[in-house]
């Protein structure tokens, strides 16, 4: 597998590690597909507002438009499937091979392993929650200190997840119904139609809205977060998110004298463009 | 002896009948015999009707004279003009025996026939025992559904699809007929029978003049708003987006084989959206092929109200719940984290300030 360094300097400033080339063309490939996806299907949804029409026409309209979805939709059930393996290969082949080689399996080691993944929910992220409403209704000035993947990260990562399970399930019924109706009855389309729609809705918002604010949209990142591209992140967003992980890192790396301050911090805020020290 | 003495007499009419017919112009569009286009001809001809309403008057005889009526005379529908100039006439009556000569039978023709089926039909006036059923008077006549047919959208199936008569499809026909009129006629005549004269929506928005008004639909009973809920389905929206191939309600509630105007009600064993009849008209072979009787339980007429579809409605308000139960705090969020990274620094409670 490609090697990448942990951190990285470029112009004299740090960068840090966060997805690998073969990632990043899984997740360029999910997002040009589901924006696809979306343009295409919901003018069908929404059949009724102006816009729908010309948007509709865009992809060739009713004679053509319903062949891009249906291509890119099978493009991205793909694309779920080379992931489920390529996950479960990493962590195979990364993680329950040496783990075997050194203490032998159970099914209660490796349930415990697939817990402590990076990208699984944890009581931390529940802390870091809590943790950050305090920050957010200004009870606190300090922000919580994510680890590796922030609960932010793994809602993203979990709610498209359960989405394309829905989303591709309902899908398919809907796309091959006279194959499906073959073993279920012909109601399961009504509310395939219902599931496919109305949670596509949702993930497109949530993508939309709350994703592309965390990516892009706010703020810190304005107007672009490229860390989809590069897969590295910057120090100063690395402080910002991933505190924990960023101290972590830095320590392995040698550099404890480098570390920054946490993001908003009073005491060392004078220093942090660096003149100070 | 006699014979001879008529045919001397009448020899000159013939010669001047023969030479009459000669000058007789080929291509008149229509059978215009009681000279109606003497007036009707001119494009501004109008009149302000007892209603106030605008009335145009003007027949465009180059239209006219493509469709399946070219070869009616007016006067053939027009039944109580006698005299022209002509007083304001009455409604056409579609029933009314006075066209053409129908050439299989060669009996005078009519759409009376058309009357016998609607009698048949769930949209009769009148119930089994023939008596008059209640509100009889929304049930369709003919100008219902027909006020709006287009007059002229011929089939041309030559290479490229265009509209209008197709000049090589009437190179066949004159390989063995040679009179012209005769040839755009029948080619008229045969072509509009291939083929719809209106796409899906406009079949929809037709039956969605009663089926779709709340009025109609409480007072008889009907379990749908059948073209709103036709719309919520992928073949409503596709025939939104003007598809001529999805299916509009005829094709679902006309048998194969059967007229339009013989509509039968679900309740019907013989209709083809009877329960038991239903699996047929989906697996139609130009639908879905194979598709088993199961396929039919798809509920086609949801509206995703609790009344009439209580399981689908609950189902969608399941996911009205999960996207405002997502998507709402999340939002919060973002609102607040907006907010605070303009006052990054500031804290109710400071105590890192009192250490400072």
């Amino acid at each position: 597998m490609e090697k990448y360094p942990v951190i990285k300097i470029q112009d004299g400033k740090k960068y840090f590690f966060r997805f690998t080339l073969n990632q990043r063309i899984q997740h360029i490939i999910l997002a040009a597909t589901v924006v696809i996806l979306v343009l295409t299907g919901m003018p069908l949804k929404f059949h009724d507002a102006p816009w729908a029409p010309y948007l509709y026409a865009l992809f060739g309209g009713i004679s053509a438009a319903p062949t891009v979805h249906k291509t890119t939709g099978a493009i991205l059930v793909l694309l779920f499937i080379y992931h489920v393996i390529y996950l479960t290969h990493v962590i195979y082949k990364g993680q329950v091979l040496p783990l075997k080689k050194k203490e032998g399996l159970n099914v209660g080691k490796i349930l415990r392993l697939l817990a402590k993944q990076s990208f699984v929910p944890n009581l931390k992220d529940a802390k870091d929650i809590r943790d950050l409403f305090k920050y957010l209704l200004f009870l606190t000035d300090k922000r919580p200190e994510g680890t590796q993947f922030t609960w932010k990260e793994k809602f993203d990562y979990w709610a498209p997840f359960w989405g394309m399970v829905i989303i591709g399930l309902s899908g398919l019924v809907v796309w091959n119904k006279v194959l499906a109706t073959k073993i279920v009855p012909g109601w399961v389309i009504n509310f395939s139609l219902i599931a496919h729609s109305d949670e596509a809705l949702l993930a497109a918002l949530f993508l939309f809205i709350w994703h592309w604010y965390n990516v892009h949209f706010s703020t810190s990142v304005f107007p672009m977060g490229t860390v989809f591209l590069t897969g590295y992140l910057s120090e100063e967003l690395m402080v910002e998110e991933h505190y924990e992980h960023y101290v972590e890192v830095m320590k392995k790396a040698g550099l404890e004298h480098e570390i920054l301050p946490p993001h908003g911090s009073h005491e060392h805020a004078p220093r942090k463009g660096g003149y100070a020290s | 002896m006699v014979l001879k003495t008529i045919f001397k007499l009448y020899f000159p009419f013939c010669i001047l009948s023969l030479i009459l017919i000669f000058f007789i112009p080929i291509n008149s569009y229509t059978a215009d015999v009681g000279n109606c286009l003497l007036c009707h001809k001119y494009p501004g001809l109008t009149r302000i009707d007892e209603k106030g309403n605008l009335r145009l008057l003007y027949v465009n005889e180059e239209i006219f004279g493509k469709t399946v009526h070219a070869k009616v005379k007016c006067e053939g529908c027009h039944t109580d003009i006698k005299n022209i100039p002509h007083d304001p006439v009455q409604k056409v009556d579609c029933l009314a025996e006075c066209h053409i000569v129908e050439p299989s039978s060669e009996q005078k023709f009519s759409h009376k026939d058309v009357e016998t089926f609607l009698t048949e039909s769930v949209h009769s006036k009148f119930d089994k025992n023939g008596n008059v059923k209640k509100y009889s008077e929304d049930l369709p006549t003919c100008k219902n559904c027909h006020e709006d047919n287009p007059l002229y959208r011929p089939l041309a199936f030559f290479k490229k699809v265009r509209p209008g008569i197709s000049e090589a499809a009437l190179g066949r026909c004159r390989v063995c007929h040679k009179k012209e009129d005769f040839i755009y006629r029948f080619y008229n005549h045969i072509t509009t029978r291939l083929h719809r004269s209106r796409i899906p929506i406009s079949i929809a928005e037709m039956c969605s003049k009663c089926h779709d008004n709340p009025e109609i639909v409480a007072k008889h009973n009907l379990s749908t708003k059948a073209v709103f809920s036709y719309g919520e389905t992928f073949h409503g929206k596709a025939a939104r987006y003007l598809s001529e191939s999805i299916p509009d309600c005829l094709d679902c509630h006309v048998g194969q084989g059967e007229s339009a105007h013989n509509m039968l009600s679900n309740e019907d064993p013989r209709a083809p959206i009877h329960k038991n009849n239903r699996g047929k008209i989906c697996s139609q072979i130009d639908c879905h092929p194979g598709a088993s009787p199961r396929f039919a339980k798809y509920n086609i007429h949801a509206e995703f109200n609790l009344e009439q579809s209580p399981a689908e409605y609950y189902f969608t308000i399941f996911f009205i719940f999960l996207t405002g139960g997502t998507l709402l705090p999340l939002m919060g969020i973002i609102f607040l984290d907006s907010f605070r990274k303009l006052f990054p620094h500031i804290t109710i409670i400071s105590k890192k300030r009192k250490g400072m």
